[in-house]
């Protein structure tokens, strides 16, 4: 655990060598990448061995003194990050192999592996961080990579402004974060995790204070996961390469704000009014985001909904006292989106659109990629046996058994709409008959399939380290030796796994009487509820509502401003110019060329002089 | 301890100049190479007194002083009254900015390769602007300061009046205008304080001002706050602080970005060093007093100059007004008033050199290959010039404050600092780290990313001479970003106990 800290220098030796060297490498920069992941995975691996017998780890060095304060950086292996560590490193390492066959033939191959590196070194590195400063830092880092890979088609105009939207909405949390951090640190005066902890539970931070910077730090954790209401830019950042979806607006990096909170947890759970904040827009989110999931007819950004979905439901569980099943449903969303969006993106690879209302019938010509999407489909919906199945069932129970009800049965709808959605999702593309003409649709490489398969096992099988029947080990190992995290496993009524199974069961039931047997109209609901279906399939109008209130008030303040500039501060200009001017002119004048005046102004001059020091004189010589 | 070593380092580009003079007009090559040659001392000095002072040697050790000039005869009484001696010296602050200076001077020299006419006067000018403003830092008293500022004052006028863009006669008669104001203020100050003291050692003066029992003629307190306040417009103007700011935006606009990298980099600081050393060091009750107005003018400037970034349609004003919310960083971190905050603020003065050398010769990279540096004409630029473009986003990076670059460790200690003090006014602040990431992204994108309108066929690259001012200066913004004990460590003496 000692040698934890090199896991982020591999990646980011791929980041400089690929930089350096990309553009003589050419194609062959995937194997650097490629290798130098596998290196981190090792690494990772070994220390997750190592942290399942032993104890926490932790290192740090000064950084930077600021009068009598010493900063520090370091790093900790405890029981989350050492998880988090093999769930970076692995879907990175899976999302580089992929990559070689996904982005083959692109002009600016090695640039992408460079950009993988540099986000993959940043994240690992937000993982390892031991103090909120250092996180704080990477989680910048995160959101550059994030916004690099997001414009990597940096002449679409579409992806330029899904890059620049990203940055923007995510900054916006980041401000949060910062001053909560900030105000954290006044008060506690400290930025590492455990004496701030240490600190809260010694009641020297008032009650007030915790609630203001938990809720403050949750905003930072709002943005980068994309949660209601700043969630607009994650849709968008679908227009990064599909890779790039599946590693950062997935798996990782938007599980950063869930890995956040969860890490900040002892002080979430000091002030009940942060906890329900965290819980309602949890639950806000993961219904919000599900029915604008059953609308939208391009297959990125379906799966784009239901991360944002998703990722509520995680939240709702951290609210909610869940940290386990938070953590728990982190892992296995991380598995099983990573292999629906490569899964997508080898659809994307073999047909060449995104629109699914173009594609049908593809069961039986992607032998490989329409199995895994469906087990993909089966973990997220909640299908039992699914790892998706198990996590969000802890989560439900968290959530019933914290008494939030209402909140817990948004959740049960929500789970409703996830599994109808993404079946609806499945059959367009898999079932039926091809709705436009594909030519030379063909399955992808093996670099491409080989990661999904890894992934589609993982989906499968992650979930049977927590479940209720044969031991909640996950659990019960996040929790153990720290009383603020909570129960590994809460106990729940019987029921409510039924009532899960039942609206899973039912969603998918319902997708497939509309969309592949079409016993249902497909337009049955839209032609009786016109207004909310425009509404919902245009997101609500977020995007508008903010596009006239803050983008224009940002643009009136800046001319109400610019109004300032062109009257006040320049009118001050002409004024000081003016009386420059005056003086020069008078001045000039005084320069007529006749010596009686300049014989005046000089005997005037010394009279002048000379009372001065008739004046003063006594007070010089005294 | 009387050494030489300032004076030769100050003085060194006066050799540069005389050889200047002998050589022919014509022979470009030869004037350029002389101009960056004759940098290069004051550059090694300036590093090796920076490397001595890291490896022990104190910086006491430096100063030097020589008799100079004697006002009346009170010799009798006390030999230093009413004396200007020639005396130079640094402390911790000073010796960054030297080093800052030097190193930006030869790199600015790199960059005027892109000037296309009478190198002869261009560089001998620019040599004297250096000796200017090393000067300004190593003074040790008011006199020497206010001369050397005057000396920065002369060259610049004639670089932008004579090598600047279309407007460059008026630019430069603001420029003059403004700062002569400036200028006849501070000296003002320094006379009364001269009168009422009989010195003008800052060290002294630090003392003298502050325990009336020991002046010539007391000082009243409403006097001092009087003269504090003078000396906050006089360095508010090179600042420059809002509404005094109009100047510096027609300089960044039509000066050559060789020039600009200096005015911006160096000049505007001496606002900064002016405030930090006689401001805090002579008045620090008064600076205390006003430290609410001094934030405040922190904040204006830094919003102000954000949201007027985020409509200009020419990419240097976008960096004018950024240059101008920058400066509210430093002003932040000042009416912090204690240790984070006034770090914080010399950080951001070394810091925005730096980067705002660096877009400058960016833009001066670009506007020698496209003629143009407004956002409409441009589009689509990385595909022509990916290298540029590069640089381009990293130096807006940098300036937006991304951790792991300079920006970002002296903006989180100033809003480290104003928070302790001031957290409403600084969570008001914390809005210009947004704008910042809004003006600066909706500018370098607009110029790089999307589709281009116009053939970047035929265009090069980043290409040799060219490489180095870029790899020096992102360089450095990364030293600082990533280990900013560089910095820091300088700064221990300075910084400690301010506040309380």
């Amino acid at each position: 655990m000692e040698n934890a800290w090199l896991i982020p220098l591999f990646p980011l030796l791929s980041f400089l060598a690929l930089l350096l060297f990309g553009k003589r490498l050419k194609e062959a920069s995937a194997y650097v990448g490629i290798l130098l992941t596998l290196a981190s995975l090792v690494f990772s691996v070994i220390v997750l061995v190592g942290r399942l017998t032993g104890a926490t780890y932790k290192l740090e060095a000064d950084w930077l003194q600021i009068g009598d304060l010493q900063l520090t950086v370091g790093f900790e292996v405890n029981q989350l990050n050492a998880l988090m560590l093999v769930i970076v490193s692995l879907v990175s390492f899976l999302v580089h192999t992929y990559s070689k066959g996904y982005m083959h033939g692109d002009q600016r191959f090695p640039v992408f592996y460079a950009y993988l590196g540099l986000f993959t070194f940043a994240m690992l590195g937000l993982v390892l961080s031991p103090n909120l400063l250092q996180t704080y830092i990477f989680w910048e880092l995160v959101g550059v990579g994030s916004f690099l890979l997001i414009g990597f088609y940096f002449n679409k105009e579409s992806a330029k402004a899904a890059a620049k939207k990203a940055f923007i909405m995510t900054r916006i949390g980041d401000v949060g974060l910062f001053i909560g951090m900030i105000l954290l640190f006044w008060q506690t005066g400290s930025f590492e995790y455990d004496e701030i902890f240490a600190s809260v539970h010694a009641g020297e931070v008032s009650g007030t204070m915790i609630t203001l910077t938990a809720i403050l730090i949750f905003i930072g954790a709002v943005g980068k996961s994309g949660q209601f209401p700043l969630h607009t830019w994650l849709p968008d950042a679908m227009e990064g390469p599909t890779p790039v979806s599946a590693l950062i607006h997935a798996a990782t990096m938007v599980a950063a704000g869930v890995y956040l909170v969860a890490t900040m947890f002892p002080l979430f759970a000091a002030s009940e009014t942060a906890m329900s904040t965290v819980a309602i827009v949890g639950a806000v989110t993961a219904i919000f985001a599900a029915t604008i999931g059953l609308t939208q007819t391009d297959i990125k950004r379906v799966l784009a909904y239901s991360t944002v979905s998703q990722l509520g439901y995680m939240m709702l569980a951290l609210g909610a006292a869940g940290y386990a099943a938070g953590v728990f449903h982190l892992m296995t969303h991380a598995f099983f989106k990573a292999l629906l969006f490569l899964a997508a993106g080898s659809v994307i690879h073999a047909v060449h659109t995104q629109d699914i209302e173009k594609m049908g019938g593809l069961w039986k010509k992607l032998s490989f990629t329409a199995p895994l999407f469906l087990i993909g489909t089966l973990a997220i919906s909640g299908v039992p046996l699914f790892s998706g199945f198990f996590s969000k069932d802890e989560i439900l129970i968290a959530a019933w058994a914290n008494g939030n009800y209402i909140l817990f049965w948004l959740a049960v709808i929500a789970a409703f709409f996830t599994a109808f959605y993404m079946f609806r999702l499945f059959f367009m593309v898999f079932s039926g008959k091809a709705r436009s003409e594909m030519k030379n649709v063909h399955e992808s490489p093996v670099s491409m399939t080989g990661p999904m398969i890894v992934l589609g096992i993982l989906a499968v099988v992650s979930g049977y380290v927590n479940t209720p029947w044969f031991g909640t080990f996950l659990g019960d190992w996040l929790v153990e030796g720290n009383e603020a995290l909570g129960h590994g496993h809460i106990e729940g009524p019987a029921w409510i796994m039924i009532v899960a199974t039942v609206v899973s069961l039912a969603g998918i039931y319902l997708a497939y009487l509309m969309y592949s047997k079409r016993s249902i109209s497909r337009d049955w609901f839209t032609s009786r509820a016109p207004t909310l279906y425009s509404i919902v399939v245009n997101k609500y109008f977020i995007d508008e509502i903010y596009q006239t209130t803050i983008v224009y008030a940002t643009k009136a303040i800046s001319l109400f401003l610019r109004f300032i500039e062109m009257f006040l501060v320049n009118g001050l200009v002409q004024l000081v110019t003016g009386i420059v001017r005056g003086l020069g002119k008078t001045g000039a004048k005084l320069q007529n060329g006749q010596i009686q005046t300049y014989g005046t102004v000089a005997f005037l001059g010394l009279a002048v002089l000379l009372l001065i020091f008739a004046l003063t004189g006594g007070y010089l010589n005294g | 301890m009387d050494s030489f070593y300032l004076s030769l380092l100050v003085f060194s580009p006066l050799l540069g100049i005389i050889l200047l003079a002998f050589m022919p007009k014509g022979n470009e090559k030869g004037l350029k190479m002389l101009g960056v040659l004759a940098t290069l001392p004051a550059t090694v000095l300036a590093l090796v007194a920076y490397f001595s002072y890291l490896g022990g040697t104190s910086l006491d050790s430096f100063s030097e002083q020589a008799r100079w000039i004697q006002f009346g005869s009170f010799g009798a009484m006390d030999p230093n009254l009413f004396t200007v001696r020639y005396e130079l010296g640094i402390d911790g602050f000073a010796l960054l900015m030297i080093v800052l200076t030097s190193i930006l001077a030869t790199l600015a020299a790199i960059a005027s390769f892109h000037i296309k006419k009478e190198w002869k006067g261009y560089f001998m000018l620019f040599l004297l602007l250096e000796i200017g403003m090393l000067g300004v830092f190593t003074a040790q008293n008011l006199i020497l300061f206010f001369i050397f500022f005057e000396i920065t004052l002369i060259p610049m006028f004639f670089l932008i009046g004579k090598w600047g863009y279309f407007d460059k006669e008026k630019a430069a008669y603001s420029f003059l205008i403004y700062n002569g104001l400036g200028s006849a203020i501070l000296l003002i100050v320094i006379m009364v304080l001269f009168a009422k003291t009989g010195t003008t050692n800052i060290e002294a003066l630090k003392i003298l001002v502050n325990s009336p029992e020991q002046v010539l003629t007391p000082i009243s307190d409403s006097l001092k706050m009087g003269l504090f306040i003078a000396l906050l417009i006089a360095f508010g103007v090179k600042l420059p602080i809002f509404p005094l700011h109009s100047w510096m935006l027609r300089v960044h606009v039509e000066a050559p970005p060789s020039i600009v990298m200096l005015h911006s980099g160096i000049l505007l600081k001496i606002g900064a060093f002016g405030l930090i050393r006689f401001g805090m060091g002579i008045f620090p009750e008064e600076f205390q007093e006003l430290s609410v107005l001094i934030a405040v003018l922190g904040v204006v400037n830094l919003l102000y100059g954000a949201f007027l970034a985020f409509i200009q349609t020419d990419f240097k004003m976008v960096l004018a007004y950024s240059s101008i919310s920058h400066m509210g960083i430093v002003l932040i971190g000042l009416g912090a008033y204690n240790e984070a905050g006034v770090q914080g603020a010399i950080f951001q003065v070394v810091s925005h050199g730096l980067i705002s050398a660096l877009l400058f010769f960016l833009v001066s990279v670009m506007y020698e290959r496209l003629q143009t540096t407004h956002i409409a004409n441009l589009g689509g630029l990385a595909k022509g010039m990916p290298l540029a473009s590069g640089f381009l986003l990293a130096g807006a990076m940098a300036s937006l404050g991304l951790p792991g670059m300079s920006g970002f460790v002296s903006e989180f200690m100033a809003f480290l600092g104003l928070f302790r003090e001031m957290p409403v006014l600084a969570a008001v602040g914390t809005l210009g780290i947004i704008m910042t990431a809004v003006y600066l992204l909706r500018a370098v994108l607009a110029i790089t990313y999307g589709k281009s309108d116009r053939e970047y066929a035929g265009i090069t690259d980043i290409r040799s001479f060219e490489w180095a001012p870029v790899l020096v200066l992102i360089g450095l913004i990364i030293l600082i970003g990533v280990y900013p004990a560089v910095l820091s460590q300088p700064l221990e003496t300075i910084v400690q106990g301010i506040g309380g």
